[in-house]
């Protein structure tokens, strides 16, 4: 029997404080808005965005060719050049130009930390997805892998994915994408399992909806948040761990290679005299994570659904 | 029932024209403003309102709980002549708990989960009284006691989830009356409870406060309680005091539309099933600013022109037969009481 | 709501019989040993008649929302019992079966808030249940059922958070209505909104009923909104009715010493009603449903307590009067007079 008919009920009239006819502002939306009004966000994502500038341009920016060592002759084991009208950061101790090294690094940078992220996310998420999504055995079996990848220590782990595959930046790229996965797991699987428990979970189950459908279009969305801010902290960390498990030796062998954890290293010996070799490649691994970590911040503030301003 | 009626004492507590303003990242906010009343002692006064009426707000403002950074208090308080606001932190603090204390609403968060609970009523009686720990204790047991808490020496080593609702609410009181104030404020004491056990904790509340003399401010949204409890009734909206009166005229004759309001859409328990309710449309939201209008003129009956352009002034209210006590309104069109049906 | 409704006095939409939710409690990290049950719903039967409105009523550990969200099948074991609804078991759908049903049964939440989906926009969140059940969607669909609840058709647009609590609700009752339910339970649909909200969103539900047709089990722990929106009123204490009557009738006449205690605690506002009053006042604090008290559940915390039977015969709910059951051993002599209260200790915590 159709019912609704559309004369308005009296005494439930309201004035309409509302003004009609505009779209209303989803939660996304109000996201976006504060992010572009913080000042946390901006400086943030000015940061990243001159890092990812770098990467990409490198060989549009950088004054010479990467890895060319073909200054050594200027390098005495006392002292190497320092700034100088032809290298303005000036050389390495291999002889490279330093600010041509950096350019570079920036690019190793980006490429292993963004790598081994989307790895870590995209397969802890799914673990997530379906250890919250199912429940039950699944659960359980999922949670129990993830404890077991969470005990072991990220450094022997990547050891010992470099001594399977090989000493090599792949080795690198897997060693920190699967060091990321039980972290992305758990986060998503906990947000699922605590948004599962809301109200509106239980008013879509009462209206009839699929479960499927309440567990993709209900809760997954609404679940999502903790993990993208989680991402954009986890290449953060990425940076650093490149740098920190070049400086331990893995990863790519070419002492050369322009990285920034392996300059670090090159920089070691010589720090007393030279320490400016160490601290540029320093800067750039702290601004840069600082950067992400910023950027990871203002945008979790900002998809706070408390946060209605 | 109800305290002694308002003789010709020196109030304990005169708030006047109160303003309460929260800076925050978006600009000001003038919770509270041009509040002002008095509370004689023993007396028992009411502060009633929906959300954003500034009721908890003001409570706060008395006892000096507002965070100093973001907030500005103007106006004034007294207590016992004494001017508060202005006051250092530690002047304060000494004042609290051993002059005026106050309840808060949830008993749960209200306590520390860690703590035993005979710490927690200790440690006011050590700070204001000196006591030791020893003594500290045994004024503990008594005070459970008083407040309907069987077994207190037990009590006392328990934690506060050891305890059920209604017990910890009478905990919470045991620690507000134990240095033996002049002043109790009560927010929202009971909301948060079961109605038997709210019913109890009122009981209790009339009982200590009429015993001790003690002055109580009872800040609630229910008229119900409030019917029960309080000589003196201010109602409050969107920040300022829309209306003043003791407690019969205010419930018998309302005058401000938004209390009508209120009486008029409330459910009574004893009204005939056929009644229908009149509810005041809108919500508390739809308010307008005090600054050039009436805030409750968006949802109000009896709205005329300058409800909306003019602020309306608190203004004294004719003579009432309980002497003392006076009428305040804050309306350009009243209901009429010849006209009240 | 008038009770004049239905038009021929059998005619029982809902009828519930035995019916328990027992949760049980587990303890242990490896092996979960089930060491107690919850009793939140101990043995309940009810009857709705078509187009009436029973209010449940109870406080905390009664197992009124326990109990509707049992009727609706929504998140709790159903221990034992059956739910007849239109002439179907719904306690035994099963899957595909039980997600049809719903259509026709609908819930309206307590927090309008948090039973909205922050990331939906009214017009998705109205539409999505009639998209689940292959119902029609027309291009003024949302629009019409926003103007029967009182809000503005431009709405449709926004998103929960825009609105006021009360906005809200109407939004939470507008969803429950797009299938078109017979059946609708209200699990206390105001006891979140501010008072001078409340009266709107009852006169909203009063107005649908007559306008849609609808039945209601409308739950609350106020007295008052009960005893307003309902015809009939079954009180609840620790998983059973105790008391059930016509609304006007329990006021009148309340059998059973709780809701007498009840009603003598609930606040009125009128000077004269408070203090001229009889208070009532109940000994110690409820019981947990876990572990309930023996005989009748009542017993530990009755005025009229007696030596014999209270503590270890359960009492049956029997009807006393027309209409008008209770669930006391005594019922009769209190209403005489015979039995008078004893005085109500005023210590807590010693039993």
């Amino acid at each position: 029997m159709s019912t609704l008919a559309p004369t308005v009920p009296s005494g439930a009239r309201e004035p309409a404080p509302l003004d009609t006819g505009t779209a209303g502002e989803s939660l996304l939306r109000g996201a976006w808005r504060r992010l572009r009004r913080s000042p946390l966000a901006i400086a943030g994502a000015a940061i990243v965005l001159v890092f990812v500038v770098v990467a990409l341009a490198a060989p549009l920016l950088a004054p010479y060719e990467p890895a060319s060592t073909q200054w050594a002759g200027q390098v005495t084991p006392q002292s190497v050049p320092g700034s100088s009208a032809d290298h303005l950061l000036g050389l390495d101790s291999f002889g490279s130009d330093m600010l041509t090294q950096l350019i570079y690094g920036a690019r190793q940078s980006l490429i292993v930390g963004v790598v081994s992220t989307v790895l870590g996310l995209s397969v802890g998420a799914a673990l997530g997805l379906a250890a919250g999504g199912l429940g039950g055995k699944v659960d359980t079996a999922v949670m129990r892998l993830v404890d077991i990848l969470l005990s072991i220590p990220s450094l022997l782990l990547a050891v010992s994915v470099a001594a399977v595959i090989g000493q090599s930046q792949l080795s690198v790229m897997i060693a920190i994408g699967v060091a990321q996965v039980p972290v992305f797991a758990r986060l998503l699987r906990g947000s699922m399992m605590s948004q599962s428990k809301s109200d509106y979970v239980l008013a879509a189950d009462a209206l009839g909806i699929r479960r499927r459908r309440i567990v993709m279009g209900h809760v997954l969305p609404n679940s999502m948040g903790p993990t993208i801010v989680q991402a954009t902290l986890a290449l953060a960390t990425a940076i650093i761990e490149v740098a920190a498990l070049s400086f331990l030796g893995l990863g790519d062998g070419d002492p050369a290679v322009a990285e920034w954890g392996r300059m670090l290293v090159a920089a070691q010996e010589r720090f007393g005299n030279d320490p400016r070799l160490a601290i540029y490649p320093g800067v750039c691994i702290a601004v840069t994570a600082l950067g992400f970590t910023l950027f990871g911040e203002a945008l979790r503030e900002a998809l706070d659904p408390r946060q209605r301003r | 029932m109800t305290g002694t009626p308002g003789q010709r004492h020196a109030p304990l507590l005169e708030v006047d024209d109160l303003a309460v303003v929260f800076h925050g990242a978006r600009g000001d906010v003038e919770a509270v403003s041009e509040v002002s009343f008095s509370v004689r002692p023993g007396e028992h006064v009411a502060l009633v309102g929906e959300s954003g009426s500034g009721k908890s707000v003001t409570s706060l403002a008395v006892m000096g709980l507002l965070p100093a950074r973001s907030t500005t208090v103007r106006g004034s308080i007294r207590y016992d002549g004494d001017e508060l606001l202005g006051l250092g932190d530690k002047e304060r603090r000494d004042l609290r708990g051993a002059e005026m204390a106050m309840i808060f609403q949830d008993p749960m968060t209200s306590l520390n989960p860690v703590v035993p609970i005979g710490v927690q009523i200790g440690e006011v009686l050590q700070r204001h009284k000196g006591l030791s720990r020893a003594e500290a204790r045994e004024v503990s047991v008594d005070l459970l006691t008083r407040v309907g808490i069987a077994d207190g020496k037990r009590r006392l080593k328990e934690y506060p989830h050891q305890l059920s609702g209604g017990m910890r609410q009478r905990v919470l009181i045991a620690i507000a009356l134990a240095c033996e104030p002049r002043l109790l404020i009560a927010d929202e004491p009971t909301t948060a409870l079961d109605v038997t056990i709210q019913a109890q904790i009122l009981e209790l509340l009339r009982e200590l406060v009429s015993g001790t003399g003690t002055a109580l401010v009872m800040i609630t949204h229910d008229l119900g309680v409030v019917a029960g409890l309080c000589d003196e009734v201010h109602v409050m909206y969107s920040g300022r005091v829309v209306e003043s009166a003791p407690r019969r005229s205010l419930f018998g004759e309302p005058r401000h539309p938004y209390t009508g309001g209120l009486l008029g859409s409330i459910p009574r328990l004893d009204a005939a099933r056929g009644e229908p309710l009149t509810p005041i449309p809108g919500s508390p939201n739809d308010a307008l600013p005090w600054t050039h209008s009436c805030a409750f003129a968006p949802r109000c009956g009896n709205r005329v022109d300058e409800c909306t352009t003019q602020t309306p002034l608190l203004k004294g209210v004719g003579r009432e037969t309980q002497p003392g006590y006076e009428r305040a309104l804050r309306c350009f069109n009243p209901i009429d009481v010849r006209e009240a049906s | 709501m008038s009770a004049e409704r239905s038009a021929e006095p059998d005619d029982v939409l809902l009828r519930v019989r035995g019916l328990k939710v027992h949760f049980p409690i587990k303890q242990g990290i490896l092996l979960q040993r089930t060491v107690g049950h919850v009793r939140a719903v101990d043995g309940v039967d009810l009857d709705v008649r078509r187009g009436q409105t029973l209010g449940l009523v109870g406080e905390s550990g009664s197992g009124k929302s326990t109990l509707g969200r049992g009727i609706l099948r929504l998140g709790v074991p159903l221990t034992a019992g059956t739910v007849e609804y239109d002439g179907v078991d719904v306690a035994s759908l099963r899957g595909e079966q039980l997600r049809h049903q719903r259509s026709s049964m609908q819930m309206v939440f307590q927090d309008p808030m948090a039973s909205l989906n922050p990331r939906q926009s009214v017009e998705t969140l109205i539409t999505e249940p009639l998209r689940a059940h292959g119902k029609p969607v027309e291009a003024d669909t949302v629009g019409r059922l926003l103007e029967l609840v009182g809000l503005p058709r431009g709405a449709a647009l926004r998103y929960p958070h825009e609105f006021s609590g009360g906005q809200r609700q109407r939004l939470g009752i507008a969803r429950a209505v797009a299938l078109e339910p017979a059946l609708v339970i209200a699990d206390e649909p105001v006891s979140a909104l501010d008072v001078s909200v409340q009266a709107q969103v009852l006169n909203l539900l009063e107005e649908l009923q007559e306008r849609l047709g609808l039945t209601y089990v409308v739950i609350a722990h106020d007295l008052a909104v009960v005893r307003h929106v309902s015809d009939v009123v079954a009180v609840m204490y620790l998983g059973g009715i105790v008391e059930q009557a016509d609304s006007d009738d329990l006021y009148r006449s309340p059998l059973h010493p709780y809701t007498r205690a009840l009603m003598s605690a609930v606040p009125v506002p009128d000077p004269d009603v408070e203090d001229h009053r009889e208070r009532i006042l109940l000994r110690g604090d409820i019981p947990s449903p876990a572990d309930p008290p023996t005989g009748c559940r009542f017993h530990t915390r009755c005025p009229y307590r007696q030596a014999t039977r209270c503590d270890d015969e359960r009492p049956a709910l029997r009807e006393l009067r027309p209409g008008h059951s209770a669930a006391c051993h005594y019922a009769e002599q209190i209403e005489s007079g015979e039995i008078q209260p004893a005085d109500a200790a005023e210590m807590v915590g010693t039993g």
